[in-house]
């Protein structure tokens, strides 16, 4: 306990050394904005600003990233509130309460309410954090390549079956991404694999070109394509949060955080289902449900609490399997191992001090954000106002100033481009982004894993379904599975209810 | 019905489902896909001389990868079929009426990225493509100032390449095409 403390104070001292903390408020600012605006996501934001951030030291990079992250899902409320479109997905839950209030004047008490709920969340979570990741990682220490091959496939399973609604899709989606990672070089022969002689394509496609074109070149595109954003003409009322939200829904506050952090710590479900699902949970045990959807302060408390505590739980998985629990911090791991971090069970033991600086990287963060979201809400109101037609060029600009950056290689221009026509269509085509993004992400550790521990058992596949973690873990993911299945499911709700209607007979 | 009930949720699935015929041919592309991942996996090397038992064979993942995508393409196929895909006139789906705007956008990028970078200077390719696509997705608005519209997107497309060179570049030395 003592050592954690210790390690969480370093994790202060290192980020106030040298005005290192100064990158916190152009960088949260610069997520907020983001966040605000509709068409760019806070995926978009990490990837773009990991450019930005190749020649800083590493722990300025990932504190630079973290706060673009944690001010973009904040930002994105902003719009939602304003203009009833969510600036991210994950404020989609924010628009049906924070909209009706900014209709019934009181638009400034509404973004009062989103900032209070964001900052507790995340406070929330990253105390999750800080509690829960050295314990993971340490139980992730036992793991080996059969259980680390069921984690991989987990992510996919789970993110397949919960991030777009049609589990089908979203299997296929996953797959897609699985192997996009397997195209070049593989690590045991260095045998070019999908290559067909290029030399470009041996060397792999850089995840950092695809999924700036998967999440950056295709919002350009289908921000293009839709009708414009109508300007907001809103009233600002007072900001300032008021203690008596806190205390009057303090219940829903710490369940949307727990909900929130949670969500976030399962691979690739991402803060818009965390948000929609604190959402839910505070309208089933609300005194005043009646008022969800019509201006409920304790829905847009539970929706903003919810996304802003799942920032944090996405990182955890981060940190302790190498498994990215949302599409934005897919990017940030894939930033930390750009920046020569090797996330994963292994940093426990290498540098535990490590996660202590994220989480006080998350605090710091947070304040911030906090100051932003009492002083940056009528110079937003233009951010809002800047039209699609000037702004969509520059971040296409921007996308390809990421893509090319990391390796110098017009090749992952292409890559850029061809993963953002891609991913437009598979849009368009209603796949889920969020299991592709994790099918990249995972793919290296899922082919080494599933190599490896085929190796080490000569072949033979029993130990990936005796091995106590690895059973379990099999078993939970064939479970995910079936019940994704709609005959499944429908057998599952008429077992359930002869049981009920058994259970109230016998009662 | 509540509008809770009736919002976008990432849980409650896609309001506007594509339609069976899309994910026919969609199907059937992915299909196509897969097994041509399998046939290419299949032909790649074993290297069972170095590793004695072929378990490290290159092919394996991917082929893998491609059998679950030919399987699960399968029964996309088979749920579009049962969902009407078949039937003549199921193609329709909702008329595509931002196309053209939708195609400006992609050729204009495509021009950009594919063909003024690392052909020209990276301010001056970037300048002619904000200008270009500012003025071309402004012009629309009519004659009445569009003069100053053009002069506008001039200064935006001009900044936008000034800026880029000196924040990447000058500030955070960051490689340009």
């Amino acid at each position: 306990m003592l050592d954690a403390l210790g390690m969480l104070g370093a994790g202060f001292g290192h980020a106030f050394q040298g005005g290192v903390v100064l990158h916190a408020f152009w960088a949260t600012l610069v997520g907020i904005i983001i966040g605000a605006l509709p068409g760019l996501t806070a995926t978009m934001g990490v990837a773009l600003l990991t450019t930005l951030t190749f020649s800083m030291a590493h722990s300025t990079a990932i504190l630079v990233l973290i706060c673009v992250y944690v001010g973009a899902i904040y930002g994105g409320s902003r719009s939602a509130i304003l203009l009833n479109i969510p600036g991210t997905p994950a404020s989609a839950a924010s628009t049906l309460d924070g909209f009706p209030l900014a209709r019934q004047g009181l638009a400034g008490r509404a973004m009062g309410i989103s900032t209070t709920g964001s900052w507790m969340g995340t406070l929330f979570g990253a105390l999750c954090l800080a509690v829960l990741a050295p314990a993971v990682g340490e139980f992730a220490l036992g793991f080996q390549s059969y259980e680390m091959f069921w984690v991989a496939m987990f992510g996919i399973v789970i993110a397949g079956s919960l991030s777009g609604g049609d589990p089908l899709k979203g299997y296929i989606a996953g797959f897609l991404g699985l192997f996009v990672a397997t195209v070049g070089q593989e690590a045991n022969h260095a045998y070019p694999r999908f290559a067909f002689g290029s030399t470009d394509l041996a060397g792999g496609l850089g995840l950092l070109p695809v999924l700036v074109g998967v999440f950056g070149v295709a919002e350009v595109l289908n921000s293009m394509r839709g009708p414009a954003v109508q300007a907001v003409a809103s009233k600002i009322d007072s900001i300032l949060p008021r203690p008596s939200d806190v205390l009057r829904y303090w219940r829903t506050i710490f369940r949307s955080g727990a909900i929130g952090t949670f969500i976030g710590a399962m691979p690739g479900l991402g803060e818009d289902i965390a948000a929609w699902t604190s959402y839910a949970a505070a309208k089933r045990a609300s005194a005043e449900q009646e008022k969800f959807g019509k201006g409920s302060v304790e829905g847009l408390m539970a929706a903003e609490t919810g996304e802003s505590a799942c920032v944090p739980g996405a990182i955890i998985p981060v940190l302790t399997l190498a498994v990215p629990g949302s599409a934005p911090a897919a990017v940030l791991m894939a930033a930390m191992m750009i920046h020569g971090l090797n996330p994963g069970p292994m940093l426990a033991i290498s540098s535990p001090e490590f996660i202590y600086q994220i989480v006080a990287m998350l605090i710091i963060a947070d304040m911030v954000k906090l100051f932003y979201g009492l002083v940056l809400v009528r110079p937003l109101l233009w951010v809002l106002l800047i039209p699609r037609e000037r702004l969509m060029p520059v971040v296409f600009v921007l996308c390809t100033v990421g893509a090319f950056a990391i390796t110098s290689r017009l090749f992952d221009i292409w890559v850029m481009l061809g993963a953002g026509l891609v991913g437009f269509v598979l849009r368009e085509l209603r796949f889920p982004m969020a299991p592709l993004v994790l099918g990249i992400v995972l793919g290296d550790l899922l082919d080494k894993n599933l190599l490896r521990g085929l190796v080490l058992s000569d072949g033979d596949i029993t130990p990936f379904f005796t091995r106590p973690i690895s059973a379990v873990l099999a078993a939970v993911t064939l479970l995910t599975l079936l019940l994704s299945i709609p005959a499944v499911q429908a057998g599952w709700g008429r077992g359930r209810q002869a049981l009920q209607r058994r259970l109230r007979r016998a009662g | 019905m509540s509008e809770a009930d009736t919002a976008a949720s990432p849980l409650a699935g896609e309001r506007e489902p594509v339609s069976p015929r899309a994910d026919l041919i969609t199907a059937a592309v992915l299909l196509a896909f897969g097994l041509g991942v399998v046939a290419l996996s299949l032909h790649m090397p074993t290297f069972v001389e170095q590793s004695g038992t072929g378990l490290t064979a290159p092919g394996i993942v991917p082929g893998f990868h491609g059998t679950v995508i030919a399987l699960l393409s399968i029964l996309l196929g088979l749920r579009a079929a049962r969902r009407g895909g078949l039937r003549a006139g199921g193609a329709g789906g909702s008329a595509r009426k931002d196309l053209g705007r939708l195609s400006i956008a992609a050729v204009l990028g495509v021009i950009y990225a594919a063909v003024l970078v690392g052909r020209l200077p990276f301010w001056l390719a970037t300048a002619l493509f904000v200008f270009a696509f500012t003025a071309i997705f402004e012009w629309p608005r009519g004659p009445q100032g569009r003069i100053r519209r053009l002069l506008e997107a001039a200064a935006i497309a001009l900044g936008t390449g000034w800026a880029v060179v000196l924040v990447f570049e000058k500030l955070f030395f960051v490689r340009l095409p």
